[in-house]
């Protein structure tokens, strides 16, 4: 009996069916407690935003992974892809949070395996037809998802959490038991969270959730959808009663604000009115973190706001010319509110008038990959989605999903990992270290970045036991100045990554508030490769040289260097305005993935697509307040 | 109105689903040609339920008799139209069709997988097929000094350097954000932080006193090792977890597999080559 029931289920593919008998399991470790050291000796590796089958999008781009394989790839264990190549990462993740988008959390999936005749909606019924007619409709019937979301038009059916509510419980919680069989303290941490995708016609408010706690917790809550709202209060309620009712904790990270046509970090509140210290204060305390890069562009600066900054523009093609259905095109007014540099400006502004920063963000790079795969390495790059997967088409394929033309596959960039200067790898110390900022951001290379923030550091600090005077003497990085007299002075450490490339130089971004109440910003390049045969001319340092070859898609570390240090005072520091400071450091030259596509697949690509980059690295800043 | 709540609810029946799901196993299982020779088609409660729904679903309102009527002999249509293409094998070649059915096969074998659970002795074989995986990490502690570059002037340095370093006088090299003493490091957090190539060197390295330069992926180091752990055999109650979850994932695959040779004995493959 019980083996017929679980056919009939798996026939039916209703998952309500087998998930009456699902218990959420507690993790059995088995193993002694995990050590937790008095400071953060070293760096893990992660990615906060990964998308598996149970995403409608992904689903319906062909993604049949599950939870499961996006877990054991992570670890380190060879799947097969959704396309049917074999993908081992180079280096295993430390942690991973697998974030399903919760509006209609796995619903493409069942609706994809369930009986035609139970479909009942028009539109659901054709989409049904599209997916399982070819992969090339199922990418079109996506198109027509997302275009629906974006319009807040979905079928109900899709989202309503009460015809849907025991599906959605079913789904939730076989995903809880899985990431709980992974979870691994002190060895891998898998996190539970969702993401949030909060659109706004079509400009992206995306907020990626990540639980603190197990299972225990979590699945006593339900993931809640964005519906049809376009404000994060909503989320923010939720998450205020989750920490209510179980006592655990929660984060949220925006992501993708460079397809917000600045509406993620705007200087008024959501509604146009002047933005309240009420509503500064709430947004500061929930997302701690911003994520800064992903494959769909990066966020951190743009040239029209840094028309100075000659590495500014990295990861902006493409991106920067709509929302993210291109429902809109961005217009240059819109763009300030769009970038992570300009967003850390305009909290200093609204700090200054409200006593609140809304925007004091830590920053993590992470892939937002749709294909369960963790991959953010050039040279090993599984793409956006399974249509994107190593092929020799995806270079110049439209990314448009057949409304537009205007982004192609080389627009993507194989980026990027948040690193977290934690105390052990665990659920608590990973989530805690994210909490107070202690964490940055790379393109992919996994190089190491320290940042201490202080009042009397000195050159000389560099030679003896400087991390533990970092943390005596000043602040980490993601910390706010300590009172203190004179200049600041920060001690900045960068390595690059062992299998990666040399570094080119090191760079302080400062932003700060003028006399006249003006945000402004300045680079400062304070240590580099190379530094007395690269002086600076008119303020700023040569280019490092280039050793790519593009015909084989190689480069030599012969230029640059592996580690760069300094301790670096603000020559222009005044104690009257409110500033900040974070690091990027760039890498020297290296191939891009389109590079490494073009000598794998052979392709004769158009002059115009880039086939080298600048890797980089940005850390979260470091805070000045006067006093 | 009230025809689609009762269509909707009696959609929502377990024992409704179990009926349809149990005639489409009997359908898989015996073969094929749905219709079993039996030339009948039943429009019962269930089908005109969702006939109605799904117009309401469209248009906003209840259908008239005569939409309803519509409705019905279209989905009698589709019933004819589907058993007499059937029976000519229309669907055979049909790519659509063939792979849904695969999927659905697919799943159905691997149902039974995912809720079996391992016995102890069956994962401790899993252990005793690869102990290396499931064995602790060997911890090694050490000291290490960074030199910089591997080029030959810092080669040479290296060599200055760690005569100092014998000499018990103390040495730095230039700063790096990564720790210079180890405490029980495992092989992984070691490649993490200095790549494979500096791991596999400092397993040759005898414990006790200063050497080097070994390299690393960052350049040359000198190092001290001062203890190192020996490789244990895993215990299952402490990798539990880890080795149900391969067994689990292993199994699946297997389940998939014998469910498909089963059925391909069953089968005469031939290969006939072109003359």
């Amino acid at each position: 009996m019980r083996k017929t029931t679980a056919l009939a289920a798996m026939l039916l593919a209703t998952s309500a069916l087998i998930g009456g008998c699902d218990q959420v399991k507690q993790v059995v470790t088995g193993q002694s407690e995990v050590k937790e050291a008095p400071y953060p000796e070293r760096v893990y590796w992660g990615d906060t935003h990964l998308h598996t089958a149970n995403s409608p999008d992904a689903f319906g781009f062909g993604n049949r992974l599950e939870p499961e394989a996006a877990l054991r790839f992570a670890k380190g264990e060879e799947v097969t892809s959704s396309t049917g190549i074999k993908a081992k990462l180079a280096r295993p993740l430390d942690f991973l949070v697998i974030t399903d988008h919760s509006d209609g959390f796995a619903s493409i999936k069942d609706l994809y395996n369930a009986p035609r005749s139970f479909i009942t909606h028009p539109t659901m019924l054709r989409w049904y037809d599209m997916m399982h007619e070819s992969p090339e409709q199922s990418i079109k019937a996506v198109g027509e998802i997302i275009d629906a979301k974006a319009k807040n038009n979905l079928p109900p059916e899709l989202l309503n959490p009460e015809g849907a509510a025991e599906r959605l419980k079913n789904n939730w919680r076989a995903h809880i038991a899985t990431v709980e069989r992974y979870n691994d303290p002190g060895n891998f941490t898998a996190f539970l969270g969702f993401e949030y995708t909060l659109m706004n016609r079509g400009n992206n408010l995306h907020r990626n959730v990540i639980f603190r706690d197990g299972g225990n917790r979590v699945a006593q809550v339900l993931p809640i959808a964005s519906n049809n709202t376009i404000v994060p209060d909503g989320l923010w309620d939720y998450l205020d009663a989750y920490e209510k009712k179980t006592g655990g904790k929660a984060l949220t990270i925006p992501h993708n604000s460079n397809l917000s046509n600045g509406e993620m970090f705007m200087l008024t509140d959501p509604s146009g009115g002047p933005m309240s210290a009420e509503y500064a204060r709430r947004r500061a305390a929930r997302e701690p973190i911003v994520e800064i890069t992903q494959i769909k562009g990066d966020s951190e600066s743009h040239p029209f706001m840094s028309p100075n900054d000659e590495f500014a523009s990295y990861g902006d093609a493409g991106w920067e010319l709509g929302n993210l259905d291109f429902s809109e095109k961005t217009t240059p007014d819109m763009q300030p509110g769009s970038y992570v540099r300009e967003a850390l400006k305009r909290g200093l502004l609204i700090q200054q008038r409200t006593g609140e920063n809304p925007y004091k963000y830590g920053v993590i790079g992470s892939t937002d990959s749709h294909t369960s795969l963790s991959t953010a390495d050039d040279d090993n790059f599984f793409g956006k989605h399974p249509g994107a997967e190593p092929s020799d088409k995806r270079v110049t394929r439209s990314q448009g999903l057949g409304r537009h033309d205007e982004r192609q596959g080389w627009n993507y960039l194989s980026s990027g990992y948040a690193a977290v200067w934690a105390t052990a790898n665990t659920r608590a110390a990973i989530f805690d270290a994210m909490m107070r900022k202690e964490v940055y951001a790379t393109t992919g290379p996994r190089m190491v970045l320290r940042v201490f923030g202080g009042w009397d550091f000195k050159a000389d600090d560099l030679k003896s036991d400087w991390v533990k005077a970092g943390y005596q003497r000043g602040v980490p990085m993601g910390g706010t100045l300590k009172a203190g007299s004179g200049v600041p002075s920060f001690v900045i450490s960068a390595l690059k990554d062992p299998q990666g490339a040399n570094l080119d130089r090191v760079q302080v971004v400062k932003g700060w508030v003028d006399a006249s109440g003006q945000a402004q910003e300045k680079i400062f390049d304070v240590v580099w490769s190379d530094m007395d045969k690269r002086a600076a001319v008119g303020g700023k340092v040569p280019a490092v040289g280039d050793t790519v070859d593009t015909a084989t898609a190689t480069y030599q570390n012969s230029i640059g260097a592996p580690s760069l240090a300094t301790v670096w005072s603000d020559p222009e520091f005044d104690p009257k305005q409110r500033a900040f400071y974070y690091v990027r450091v760039l890498e020297i030259p290296t191939p891009s993935w389109v590079n490494y596509d073009m000598v794998r697949f052979k392709l004769t690509l158009d002059p115009k697509i880039p086939l080298k980059q600048q890797e980089r690295g940005y850390t979260s800043p470091i805070w000045y307040n006067p006093a | 109105m009230a025809l689609k709540d009762s269509a909707r609810r009696l959609l929502r029946e377990p024992l409704v689903h179990f009926l349809i799901a149990g005639a489409l196993v009997f359908t898989l299982l015996s073969g094929r040609a749905p219709d079993l020779g039996e030339r009948r088609i039943v429009v019962d409660e269930r089908v005109v339920g969702a006939l109605v729904g799904r117009f309401y679903d469209s248009f906003r309102r209840m259908p008239t008799k005569d939409e309803t009527d519509g409705l019905i002999r279209d989905w009698v249509a589709d019933q004819v139209y589907y058993r007499e293409a059937l029976s000519l094998g229309l669907d055979e070649g049909d790519e659509v069709v063939v792979r849904r059915m695969r999927r659905k096969m697919e799943a159905m074998a691997v149902a039974d997988a995912e809720t079996k659970t391992p016995s102890d002795a069956e994962l401790q074989a899993l252990i005793d097929k690869d102990p290396a995986r499931y064995a602790e990490d060997p911890q090694t502690s050490f000291e290490q000094v960074y030199i910089g570059a591997d080029t030959p002037q810092n080669r040479s340095m290296a060599e200055v350097q760690l005569a100092r370093l014998r000499k018990g006088e103390a040495v730095s090299g230039p700063p790096i954000p990564i720790p210079a003493r180890f405490d029980k490091a495992s092989g992984h957090e070691i490649s993490s932080a200095f790549g494979d190539e500096f791991t596999l060197g400092l397993r040759n390295v005898a414990p006790g006193q200063w050497t080097g330069p070994i390299a690393s992926g960052l350049g040359l180091h000198l190092v001290k090792v001062s203890a190192r752990g020996a490789s244990q055999q895993p215990v299952l109650s402490k990798v539990r977890q880890r080795v149900e979850n391969d067994w689990r994932a292993a199994a699946t695959a297997r389940a998939q597999a014998e469910a498909y040779a089963r059925m391909l004995k069953g089968y005469d493959v031939v290969i006939e080559l072109p003359k």
